[in-house]
């Protein structure tokens, strides 16, 4: 049994540690964009993005102004027990975003949708959001997400439903189209971790896209080779539209392209896309069933990727 | 492109003298809004509670401050995306009577016609880098902040060579972004060519 004080902490860790702490992958890719810029100044602000994030980690503090939704993903064991059970989880994941806030790691950015009551600690009616997957073993991996206003707001997320008649290139057109319409003068935050669902409902898609895209490691590739061939092509089209750093030019638009599917309906495939914006925040950690705790480098929400 | 370190306020002649794609550097006392504010004052018809006569400089953004000690203290600042408030854009320029606003992605077309009618220009930055920032901010006051709460209240804060940021719409009326678009559309049918994507390519209309 793990104790809720134990989740409780862990959880808190895990928030604060996505909120100012850059992704260890992330970080390569950002070293890498650096490395092959050859506009000056996105050069420049490539680098001066990665000088402020490595900051955030030693001052402790937000790695963007905007700390986004907040938004956790469970990957519980089928034998996993915890005190208070999965109603208490979610209760602690709720008093650690509040902490978080009340200590300036999150801003409090969540409000009414209608109202625009700010209640001044990220927690309202659906927020934070959970997501669950259940697989074998005693363990629970926490994963948090901080989605940012920029990258959700401006088009980076949206969906189609393509006729079995237009195939991948059907895909690949709506996938461009859509980027290039959400990056303009930087919408979302490019360069992107541009996350791609393929197949299943409207919302299946929509939520394989964020999961690739807030969640699949930077620089990993799906095992199977059409999808290894479509996130490729993507990745290389992408970078060649020229958009840079914030959409006023350069050589990375996108820092990965993560393809994941469902099998789909005979009538049409549904094809959604997330866009993470440069920061792409998030942390990963893992309790044991006996308490054990571990920092992951990565969620590995999709088995190895 | 040119570099310029600028002193607030901006006087026309400061302006006037930047072209698209140049850098800026700003020194000096400067103000923060998001829609919040705007809708208050021009939807709700209050009154700015504030001159902005010598504070012509806006920055779009919603800050991290927290007190400590009975000081404010600025945590966290990135100027965040301005084409979101087009709806208030001119008449922020009009009844405002600024000369620079600070923010992410750009103003449309409405804004860029006043800016260029009363001299004011948009300048965007080329770097998410908070911390590379807030050493250069003091914060000096806040207005609003019980109206609004502290992301939309009016920050009032002295800025000491805030930069580098790039203008994207200057008062001759260009936007840097169109000129990218130009650019950007050629590349596009590039690659949509290299994914063996016919140039005529339509998606089956399902609706």
């Amino acid at each position: 049994m793990i104790k809720t004080e134990v989740y409780e902490q862990v959880l808190f860790e895990t928030v604060k540690r996505g909120a100012t702490e850059l992704s260890a992958d992330v970080q390569e890719a950002f070293e890498a964009a650096i490395l092959r810029e050859s506009n000056p100044d996105a050069k420049n602000g490539l680098i001066a993005t990665l000088k402020s994030m490595k900051m955030s980690a030693q001052r402790e503090n937000p790695l963007c102004v905007d700390t986004g939704w907040p938004i956790f993903y469970f990957k519980v064991g089928n034998q996993c027990q915890l005190e208070g059970g999965f109603v208490e989880l979610e209760n602690a994941a709720r008093r650690a975003v509040a902490k978080a806030t009340k200590m300036g790691y999150l801003r409090a950015t969540m409000k009414h949708p209608l109202t625009g009551f700010d209640p001044g600690n990220n927690i309202g009616m659906n927020i934070p959001d959970f997501t669950y997957k259940f697989v074998d073993g005693d363990a629970i991996e926490i994963s948090y997400a901080a989605k940012g206003g920029g990258s959700e707001c401006f088009g980076g997320t949206r969906h189609r439903i393509v006729a079995f008649a237009d195939g991948i290139q059907g895909i690949e057109k709506f996938v461009i189209d859509s980027f290039t319409a959400s990056a303009r003068a930087g919408a979302v935050c490019p360069p992107s971790v541009l996350g791609i669902g393929i197949g299943g409902t409207a919302n299946v898609a929509a939520n394989l896209a964020k999961e690739a895209a807030c969640l699949r490691t930077v620089g990993s590739r799906h095992p199977d080779p059409m999808f290894t061939k479509i996130e490729e092509d993507l990745y290389k089209a992408l970078n060649s539209l020229g958009f840079g750093i914030l959409g006023a030019g350069g050589d990375t638009s996108v820092l990965g392209v993560n393809v994941e599917y469902a099998y789909t309906h005979i009538a049409g495939i549904a094809v959604a896309t997330s866009t993470n914006c440069m920061v792409a925040r998030r942390a990963s950690s893992r309790i044991d069933g006996d308490s054990r705790v571990t920092v992951m480098k990565s969620p590995m929400w999709f088995g190895d990727r | 492109m040119a570099e310029y370190h600028l002193t607030a306020p901006l006087t026309d002649s400061d302006v006037e003298q930047l072209n698209i794609g140049d850098i800026v550097y700003i020194t000096g006392e400067v103000f923060t809004c998001r829609s919040r504010l705007q809708k208050y004052i021009f939807d709700e018809k209050h009154t700015l509670p504030f001159s902005t006569e010598k504070r012509n400089i806006l920055i779009h953004n919603g800050p991290i401050v927290i007190k400590e000690d009975g000081k404010w203290r600025l945590v966290s600042f990135m100027p965040t995306s301005s084409i979101r408030f087009e709806k208030w854009g001119a008449q922020s320029v009009e009844d405002w009577g600024l000369k620079m606003i600070v923010g992410k992605t750009t103003m449309g077309e409405k804004t860029a016609r006043m800016m260029k009618e009363k001299k004011c220009v948009h300048v965007s930055p080329r770097s998410v880098s908070p911390n590379l920032w807030v050493d250069s901010i003091e914060v000096q006051d806040v207005h609003l902040f019980d109206e609004l709460g502290s992301i939309e209240a009016a920050w009032f804060f002295k800025v000491r060579d805030l930069g580098p940021f790039v203008v994207d719409i200057d008062t001759k009326g260009r936007n840097l972004f169109d000129r990218m678009d130009e650019k950007i559309a050629r590349n596009k049918a590039k690659a949509l060519q290299e994914l063996g994507i016919d140039p005529d390519f339509q998606f089956t209309k399902l609706y």
